[in-house]
């Protein structure tokens, strides 16, 4: 089963502030791109029966409760309406991924762990009617340096179930 | 001989980089990001200094490649004005599709990975000190104008992202080609062992510095800067006091601009 866990900032997100200047101020999004979020997405492949226990120690182990929040969720990835989810991840070897599997293996033990994926989800909240169009094209001239990474447009669904922290 | 040193919010080289132009013989000063562009063409050369611009956010360089600042240095650039990116101010010209030259985003600084014996020893940041093998020959590019070909550099690297690659099938061979390749990491012997520490951070095929097709435009990770005084150079204190091999990059593009007057 896959695991996904997403997380986000509590405090503001000055990584996603700055996107979204660039985009208003700097490549002609004014008016087209009302705001943008960020989460961090670990899809996680254990193989394990009831994940819940196994899900409580890898969130321990990757969440900083004191200014990150999650939400997790089994197989489905379930995302909100009202934005265009862009998910962006490296396409050459990820350090990141590999040593979160490594800590949550060889240091928790959680052998039921058998990959790490990490990508972040760019939420965009777009005014157009051409919605996944305007995404396309901010993946592409902003979001990824196509030399490293790649994107997906996601399609949102209704309201997420799962665990929130 | 006016050089405009760049600085974006998060630079922080820009000082000893303003020395090192200075003691190359030329005049310079500090040019901020938000100055009217316009201003920018009263210069005979640029330099992007090293540092963290916007903090790196998204990726490095990303952010400062979309200033307004940097249309305009294209502009320069085009009309065969010479521009040095150091670290950080070459990963700014690669976002900005002004290196390797073709105004696409043809590579990416990714994560350094050092590789050992065929094993990840290590990731992400790293500082130290590195020797560079001139790759091409004299006069090839603004910044190794001097240089001969083989000439051996002490220079040091710090960053997390200095691993370049490409997705572009054959671009690494054009570049070899085409004498793009003017610096790559060696051992003291000069030669180009593709593993850590030699290769101090996975980039294909050892490559620390490129230039454009006309050469007037040279991105590099180590910083020369931190070079330009044999005191500088390690161990402390054991060196006679004299020029140290990062002040030839910068005469190097002293003389680029005379001979191109």
């Amino acid at each position: 089963m896959r695991i996904n866990l997403r997380i986000w900032l509590k405090i503001p997100d000055a990584e996603a502030a700055t996107v979204k200047n660039t985009l208003v101020r700097r490549m002609g999004f004014e008016g087209v791109i009302d705001d943008v979020r960020r989460e961090r997405l670990y899809s996680i492949e254990a193989d394990v029966g009831n994940p819940w226990r196994l899900v409580k120690h890898i969130v321990r182990e990757l969440v900083n409760e004191n200014k990150e929040e999650c939400l997790v969720s089994i197989d489905e990835l379930d995302l909100d309406d009202g934005y265009v989810p862009v998910k962006v991840g490296l396409h050459i070897e990820d350090g990141e991924a590999i040593s979160a599997k490594n800590r949550l293996v060889r240091r928790l033990g959680l052998s039921a762990v058998k990959r790490v994926e990490r990508s972040n989800i760019w939420k965009l909240y777009i005014r157009s009617d051409e919605r996944e169009a305007v995404a396309e094209e901010i993946a592409r001239k902003l979001l990824i340096n196509p030399n490293k990474d790649s994107y997906e447009i996601l399609r949102a669904r209704a309201r997420a179930v799962g665990m929130r922290q | 001989m006016r050089i405009a040193v760049i600085q974006f919010p998060g630079t922080n080289c820009e000082h000893e980089t303003l020395v090192a132009v200075r003691d190359a013989g030329m005049d310079g000063e500090i040019f901020r990001w938000n100055r009217p562009e316009q201003e920018l063409s009263e210069f005979d050369g640029y330099i992007v200094p090293g540092g963290f611009s916007y903090q790196d956010r998204l990726r490095a360089g990303v952010i400062a490649s979309k200033e307004p600042v940097m249309a305009t240095l294209k502009e320069e650039a085009a009309e065969g004005k010479p521009v040095i990116g150091i670290c950080n101010g070459f990963q700014i010209l690669v976002e900005s599709g002004m290196l390797p030259g073709s105004g696409e985003i043809d590579l990416a600084l990714a994560q350094n990975v050092m590789v050992k014996g065929g094993r990840i020893v290590r990731r992400g940041y790293y500082c130290g000190w590195t020797t560079l093998r001139h790759e091409s020959l004299p006069r090839r590019s603004c910044g190794s104008f001097l240089l001969d070909g083989g000439a051996l550099l002490q220079m040091p690297i710090a960053h997390a992202e200095g691993n370049l690659v490409t997705a572009k099938e054959g671009l690494i061979q054009e570049l070899a080609d085409e004498d793009q390749v003017i610096f790559r990491y060696c051992n003291s012997s000069g030669t180009a062992v593709d593993e850590f520490p030699v290769n101090v951070n996975g980039s294909t095929e050892n490559i620390a510095g490129i230039c454009n097709p006309e050469g007037n435009v040279l991105g590099m990770m180590p910083h020369p800067e931190r070079a330009i005084f044999s005191w500088q150079l390690p161990p402390p204190g054991r060196r006679p006091p004299g020029p140290g091999p990062g002040r030839m990059v910068f005469e190097s593009m002293r003389r680029f601009i005379e001979v191109s007057r």
